[in-house]
């Protein structure tokens, strides 16, 4: 295995460039802050906004190839991760080398551009999956993953950055868009209905599951059908789709042989001041308290690993009832990224519930990890 | 009013003052509920000797260090009377236990059974009595300072009653032990058989009395379950634990439904049985809590009720159970709770309600927590 340190790459005044943009502060923008500023998407307006991409975007992907270099645990050197850091390179070395946004023909370069920075950055989360495969296989068995604290927090970080990155890189893009829909500020729904969103969701987990079961547990949603918020409908959509997926599962494997009919999973959509919640309930048959926490670290998962013997990238857009154990976590940071959470509880011999808490407030900022 | 600090020294002998510092710093021992049971099931004098000899030694040591504890708080709580009052105590049994002879018979060992059960009335009201002391804190500190802030004071409580918790088990299965006609099953205060359901149905029905006394009227409360399924547990602790949750729940959709046309929602009990576990969920529709006040519900003196124990220095009768009390239900359920290896657990959806995950530990095997 080939171990290529930066400098057999890249040249020492890109490395010290990146060392240096790593080094600076990073902004955080709120929801409530891009809405109001993609609503007046003037010619002046974006070119403000591309500015201040130019400036952010290098910091926060500078910031995450130097901590790609330097994991725990000899993660630096696996395969997979090394493709990533090179991507986190090149997209840093892309906006660097980007003349400065003077007038409206470099900003729409430059728009372009970001958005062949997003492409390229598509399969991330795979990649780095299996670089952490790949340490796995190489690791002692004895030590199991699940316990290496510190490569969990670094991913969690990670993940939640990207999410950022193309957040920010989406709704700049998204603002150019001739034909935009009504109530729509980029990838922000102004009334967006969660119930709405939610049934969706779980028409798609309802067909992926017949897919590989033959037949599928009914979703029931209880709410508002008039109550609207402001969110990112995609985001929410990611969530709740991975939170039906697994309870149809749960239920399903529970079920399937069994004369009784499959109980309904449940979703309850409740608006209140702070939060928007949602519970998605099923009877599935609940998790062992003890093995709750493992739900939410990376590469837990009860179902065979699909990316497993593979050194190609798979295609992502095949999505299976169980994965390489990434949604969970990922939803969460989905969650948190706005200021809300994801709380799973579950009753061993019964089912499990999931809350998902949206922030209504739309004043926080960015975590920036 | 101006506090009186008494030192211990002004009372108490030096020779005592050393003897409570050399057993508050001796090790712990714990015991496990399978443990508890199995002795307890073998009722010998001997056997009964042997765990009075035991809980000689081992009240000793966790009694001193409460007492010591005690008097080191933060903020200057030791002084508070009430929390002196509560020391006195501490220090009263202390003495109790250190002053009885060495137990070698039978006519010995029930001799001291009766002191510890004296001991255990005279600490009967140390919940309120810690509540007043908290209280009288409050009074004095800078009004800015939240009391729920004081982290320090919260952890100390939590270490404090969970020791209590322990205390009192030991001394209550050991009591329990005499008695000549146990009911089947039992193992003093354990009962190897039993139904959850059935602790749920009158722990319901007892929240609902005092629901009905206070509103005129209240939520029914629908309980899911296998009627038949049993496990051993203490069926006090879980009475208690459930009879708090579904208090909470009724006083939540009574307020929220009380001036409204519509029919108030019932509260749902769920009671599962897994492997590990045994949980039960109590659900309400009572409008839930934002998740910004979550936080507070497991601190001691938050309460959204007026506080029964004001304004008063003497020790009123705890008998009055009302709706809301001294904010004290919660996090004392959840000491109860992981007392035996288990959990409590809160989520709230705001405009909706709440739900409460009651966990309780299967195996047995888990020992008692010595904080």
């Amino acid at each position: 295995m080939a171990t290529k340190k930066l400098y057999e790459c890249f040249s020492k005044a890109l490395i010290d460039e990146v060392q240096k943009w790593g080094a600076m502060k990073q902004t955080g923008v709120s929801l409530r802050y891009m809405t109001e500023f993609g609503s007046k998407a003037s010619e002046k307006n974006l070119l403000i906004s591309a500015q201040f991409l130019h400036k952010e975007l290098p910091i926060r992907i500078a910031r995450r190839a130097i901590e790609l270099e330097t994991l725990p645990s000899g993660l630096s050197d696996k395969p997979a991760v090394l493709k990533v850091r090179d991507w986190y390179l090149d997209s840093f070395r892309d906006l660097r080398s980007f003349p400065e946004i003077k007038d409206r023909s470099l900003e729409l370069d430059f728009t372009e551009m970001i958005q062949m920075i997003k492409v390229r950055h598509n399969n991330v989360v795979p990649m780095m999956a299996l670089g952490v495969q790949q340490l796995k296989k190489d690791l002692n068995p004895k030590v199991v993953p699940e316990d290496l604290d510190e490569i969990h927090q670094f991913l969690d970080r990670f993940y939640m950055s990207r999410i950022g990155i193309r957040m920010l890189i989406g709704q700049h893009v998204a603002l150019h868009d001739p034909n935009r829909q009504p109530d729509h500020v980029g990838y922000i729904h102004t009334k967006m209905s969660p119930l709405v969103v939610a049934r969706n969701a779980s028409e798609d987990a309802r067909s992926i599951c017949l897919r590989e079961y033959g037949s599928a547990p009914d979703v029931t949603i209880y709410g508002d059908p008039n109550f609207t918020f402001m969110y990112v409908p995609t985001h929410l959509h990611l969530m709740v789709f991975e939170l039906v997926k697994n309870s149809l599962r749960a239920v399903q494997e529970r079920f399937m042989d069994s004369d009784k009919v499959a109980p309904p999973i449940r979703i309850i959509v409740a608006d209140g001041i702070e939060d928007v919640t949602i519970k998605i309930s099923d009877e599935g048959g609940g998790i062992p308290r003890s093995g709750l926490s493992k739900i939410f670290t990376y590469l837990y998962s009860t179902a065979r690993n699909p990316l497993d013997e593979q050194s190609d990238l798979v295609s992502t857009d095949g999505v299976t009832m169980a994965g390489y154990g990434y949604g969970l976590p990922i939803s969460r940071l989905y969650a948190r990224y706005f200021g809300g959470d994801l709380q799973i509880i579950s009753m061993e011999g019964y089912g499990t519930d999931a809350y998902l808490h949206l922030s209504r407030l739309g004043d926080s900022q960015e975590p920036l990890p």
